[in-house]
């Protein structure tokens, strides 16, 4: 008995330390069910088991509303087809190609598969968001709305009132592995996303027929056109966005494709490539993976390309421990270190450190103009006492933001004023989160029947009931965050209750909507304006949210569970506004309906909104450069469009400096703020 | 009425006392621990005394005072530190004999203790009577260490209640009834020691706030097999004892026999058991709170102030140094008390075999 709980402590440590240690060195055991040893698709020796093709072609036949063929000739005459070239290009030619990127990994990726189980890591995108051409990208360097250049397509034309956009592709677009791209991989991605084969549910839903695309039709090989269910002013950016499947790798596609397809690497159009010998050396060693550079890659000399992805390989090493991380960047064995922290720009390698004043370091600054992630309480009006405005407004006055960002993130980070803010001109340009204020907080909360200071300080009503509520996060990094607030509030009389869970967890409460008051925020890539419909509509707070005559709440309602409807709002005009919105194709209305909906959400005061980051940091070695003067509106990467380039011939000197502290080389501290929001 | 000990425990408790460096561990621990129950009196960010027109207050054993009771015009919990400042230079307030006493270290365990400056950990100041230093959000690493003990304390001292409690009810039931009630939960006790404990509390911790009652529940969940070898054996023994044949002659039910007769006679050795189950239940806290899944923020603990520490080694040293430390020593002084009280209970000393 005696000293049992210590040493079964440090024995499950133990475990847990040689569990960590064969995930990376040792892949055997994890590997032995895993078919590590499936050779890839390139490999001849694969004896194709199966043979899909007549299967897609049924498919093909059995919905003829959704893929469409006709010829060349019945393509329509008057359309107007656009190729971005007036836009500037990307990258430098001062650019030098080569070298090896030394990047990090936290966890050696479970699968290669893109999509699927698992599927949805840090690695896929290595592999393929930031990797894979779409038929077309978002230009990040210019002012105005949302311009794209050319990928896979070389052209494309829009047909608003049809909702359809036609595409030709550029004949030379090739996968890594040889085969030609055309028309039929766009076909095939639909059936790949529909199927059930794929395990992803979400990709089943968001191509599945009529949901957001409604048919593609195919002219030739290298011209198809793709028709969506609503005519939306961002039509053009859900087609350009697309990207294809190599129909000839994925003919063995069938039930078994979450372990057949588990440790095969997807031929892609991208540059970066998993070579077979890279594929076979990592079922031994699974320390660090490598992707290589094609050097042939087939937009190598294409407008908007020719200047990127400029490094040979990345070298992707495995670091599950940030502090670790760091230590590696300092030695040079990293190339570059994610600074948005403030305790890293300012503790660890604060400007006047000796690394960036000697120059062997490089700092950047870029801020950027996206939506910005909505950290703030998400209060649930379902529950009481947060069912009173009065309770709402006084937490809205009681909530401390600024003092969190003064102190835990040292001024770095701006007050966020609404839940879709980073959206240009279809934000509120006017609205301004609620200050920390006690004197209004007090006196919201005596309305709302809390009027007796408690012996603790907390207010209570007379007949006892104490003015307590608890936050719910699965955000264990910001827990001063939460402290912060709670120390204040207590000031204005109110007790919030912190409850940090594990982050999916934390999300199945609040999904479940057993939570008060939840501390998340959405994550939200570039989008050209802001989504109401799955965060405010009443539909999806209640089964019923209104009685008989559609304005009174309905008393027998029940929360809605499994929805983003976090603060179980209902409000009928707020519903209407929201259908009006989402079937509207005309931006200016929907920027009046937008700004609108935040008012009412503002006066409904049930998100308190806290802080967003208006740019991201980097620190590189200095044989890591950019382009000079270049920024990224709409990145939170300095690496995504890889426009950076590696002088290798500058390591060895500066890596020598870093023993001599005599060797000094220019300092450079940079911020590129011409992205800077403008508040 | 003076208690009457047993001639054999005072015996015990004299060679206890001669055992030099297991009783003064005792006496700097016990001290500790009466230090770390009374802690508000030495680090409190609320006065001990005020004296305010003529009115005396004390304020750290009592409800929030407002400042609006002593003329600070804010409605919320007074500023103490204030207050003093304020009470020294104002001449009337002087006059009047006003002053309000704080504690030697003017700050709680959770407070930030540089209010309107940003979040960093600073070195020991003592001017600012931060001893030990601040942590990485501004606290006084001193007063989490010692309202951090307090939370250890507390904590084993329910482990050890309840680890013991069920573990002996259990060991004693096993060793007395025989047959197949032993058989059956021998088995069961050897299939729950193997659950990895680590794996239960992390899953439980993530799905739950864990307080403090929630983490001594799964604690004791897990502890409680080992106490039931030790009393099973000892029953056993006992059980054949000439004694124990009469009182069952003489109609004694099973539970007296149990409770009166059995558990006296084996429950001398378990104590010597006690020091060292601290340590480990200490330990066990410690763990928890270094992975995240110990009691909820912004409670003081050991084990929150160590990932602080090893996740700042080399930018803010001094508050690892401190955790160690106050570990060491506490974990130090437990085991060499446990070794003397094992040494001190040892039957061999006082039987002697022919």
């Amino acid at each position: 008995m005696n000293t049992r709980p210590l040493r079964t402590l440090v024995l499950a440590a133990l475990a847990l330390g040689l569990a960590a240690c064969s995930g990376s060195k040792n892949p055997d055991s994890a590997n032995a069910s895993a078919p590590g040893s499936t050779p890839p698709a390139s490999d001849s020796a694969a004896p194709a088991t199966r043979d899909n093709t007549a299967e897609i072609q049924a498919y093909y036949a059995a919905h003829p509303e959704f893929f469409v063929f006709k010829t060349p000739a019945d393509l329509p005459a008057n359309l107007t087809w656009e190729d971005g070239s007036d836009l500037p290009e990307l990258g430098s030619p001062e650019r030098k190609r080569g070298g090896t990127f030394q990047g990090r990994i936290q966890d050696f990726p479970r699968t290669l598969r893109p999509v699927g189980p698992d599927s949805n890591s840090g690695f896929r995108g290595f592999i393929l968001d930031e990797n894979a051409l779409s038929l077309g990208q978002l230009h990040p360097d210019v002012p105005g709305p949302h311009r794209f250049f050319p990928g896979l397509a070389t052209s494309w034309a829009v047909d608003l009132p049809a909702k359809t956009v036609y595409v030709r592709l550029d004949p030379a677009a090739r996968w890594s592995d040889g085969p030609p791209v055309t028309t039929a991989d766009f076909l095939f991605s639909f059936w790949f996303f529909q199927g059930k084969y794929i395990q992803a549910p979400w990709y089943n839903n968001y191509y599945g027929i009529g949901e957001t695309y409604t048919r593609i039709t195919r002219y030739d090989d290298h011209t198809f056109a793709v028709t969506l269910a609503q005519s939306r002013p961002d039509l053009l950016s859900r087609v350009l966005g697309l990207g294809p499947k190599p129909a000839h790798f994925y003919r063995e596609l069938g039930d078994d494709y979450v372990t057949r397809y588990n440790w095969r690497f997807e031929p892609t159009t991208g540059p970066w490539v998993i070579s077979d010998a890279e594929l076979k050396r990592t079922t031994t060693a699974r320390n660090y993976i490598v992707l290589s550079r094609l050097e042939n890659w087939w937009a190598n000399d294409k407008r908007q390309f020719r200047y990127r992805y400029n490094p040979a390989a990345l070298h992707l090493r495995v670091i599950r421990e940030t502090t670790k991380a760091w230590e590696a960047f300092l030695l040079g064995e990293l190339d570059a270190f994610g600074m948005n922290l403030a305790e890293y720009n300012y503790e660890r390698l604060p400007d006047a450190h000796p690394l960036v004043t000697r120059g062997l370091i490089q700092k950047a600054t870029f801020f950027n103009d996206v939506p910005r992630p909505n950290y703030g309480l998400w209060m649930n009006t379902a529950k009481p006492p947060l069912d009173d405005l009065n309770v709402r407004l006084g937490i809205q006055f009681a909530s401390s933001w600024q003092l969190v960002i003064d102190q835990f993130f040292r001024g770095d980070y701006t007050r966020l004023h609404t839940s879709n803010q980073g959206y240009g001109d279809m934000s509120h340009p006017t609205l301004r989160g609620r200050p920390f204020d006690v004197a209004q907080a007090r006196e919201h909360f005596a309305r709302a029947g809390y009027t007796i200071p408690g012996p603790d300080g907390i207010l209570r009503k007379p007949d006892g009931t104490r003015l307590a509520v608890t936050i719910t996060t699965g955000y264990e990094a910001l827990a001063p965050v939460l402290t912060i607030l709670q120390q204040e509030a207590r000031k204005a009389g109110l007790d919030f209750q912190v409850e940090i869970l594990d982050a999916s967890a934390a999300w199945k409460k609040v999904q479940e909507k057993n939570h008060q008051i939840t501390f998340s925020a959405f994550g939200i890539g570039v989008e050209l304006y802001p989504r109401y419909w799955e965060t405010h509509h009443g539909i999806n707070a209640y089964d019923q949210p209104y009685a008989a005559d559609g304005l009174t709440p309905n008393p027998a309602r029940k929360p809605k569970v499994q929805t983003n409807n976090l603060e179980s709002i209902a409000l009928p005009e707020l519903d209407a506004l929201i259908t009006r919105y989402d079937k509207s194709d005309n931006l200016d209305e929907m920027r009046v309906m937008a700004h609108r909906m935040e008012e009412l959400l503002y006066a409904n005061a049930s998100f308190s909104p806290g802080f967003a980051l208006p740019f991201f940091r980097t620190a590189t070695w200095r044989w890591v450069n950019f382009p000079s003067g270049h920024a990224f509106r709409f990145s939170g990467d300095a690496f995504e469009y890889g426009t950076h380039w590696l002088d290798e011939t500058k390591k060895p000197e500066t890596l020598s400096a870093l023993r001599d502290e005599t060797k000094t080389f220019p300092p450079s501290v940079k911020i590129h703020d011409q992205w800077k929001p403008k508040d | 009425m003076p208690v009457r000990l047993n001639p054999i425990t005072v015996k015990k408790l004299r060679r206890f006392r001669a055992l030099r460096r297991g009783f003064w561990s005792f006496v700097l621990l016990s001290g500790l621990i009466v230090f770390t129950l009374f802690a508000e009196l030495f680090i409190n960010s609320r006065a001990l005394v005020v004296r305010h027109e003529s009115r005396w207050f004390f304020p750290a054993y009592g409800d929030v005072i407002p400042g609006e009771t002593f003329g600070l015009g804010y409605p919320w919990e007074t500023d103490y530190r204030q207050l003093r400042e304020r009470l020294r230079t104002d001449p009337a307030a002087r006059a009047r004999g006003d002053f309000a006493l704080l504690a030697a270290i003017p700050y709680n365990p959770t407070e930030n203790c540089y209010p309107g400056q940003f979040f960093r950990a600073r070195p020991p100041d003592l001017a600012q009577r931060h001893l030990l230093g601040t942590d990485t959000q501004n606290r006084d690493i001193l007063g989490r260490l010692v309202y951090g003990f307090r939370q250890a304390l507390i904590f084993s001292l329910w482990f050890v209640l309840g680890s013991y409690l069920l573990g002996i009810l259990i060991g004693c039931a096993m060793g007395y009834y025989g047959g197949t009630f032993d058989l059956v939960f021998q088995r069961l006790i050897e299939i729950w020691s193997n659950v990895p404990f680590l794996y239960v509390v992390i899953i439980i911790a993530s799905l739950v706030r864990p307080s403090l009652g929630w983490l001594v529940a799964i604690n004791i969940a897990f502890g409680w097999m080992g106490m039931t070898y030790y009393m099973r054996t000892g029953t056993l023994k006992e059980m054949a004892r000439d004694y124990v044949a009469s009182a069952r002659v003489l109609g004694a039910g099973d539970t007296r026999i149990i409770l009166r007769h059995i558990l006296p006679n084996t429950a001398a050795t378990l104590v010597t058991f006690v020091p060292f189950t601290v340590a480990g239940a200490i330990g066990s806290l410690t763990a928890l709170d270094f992975l995240g899944f110990g009691l909820p923020v912004p409670t003081p603990s050991w084990g929150e102030l160590l990932r602080q520490g090893t996740q700042n080694l080399t930018t803010a040293p001094w508050i690892v140094l401190s955790a160690v430390t106050a570990m060491t020593l506490v974990l130090t002084l437990v085991t060499f008390v446990g070794e003397a009280i094992r040494e001190a209970f040892d039957p061999r000393t006082f039987t002697t075999y022919q």
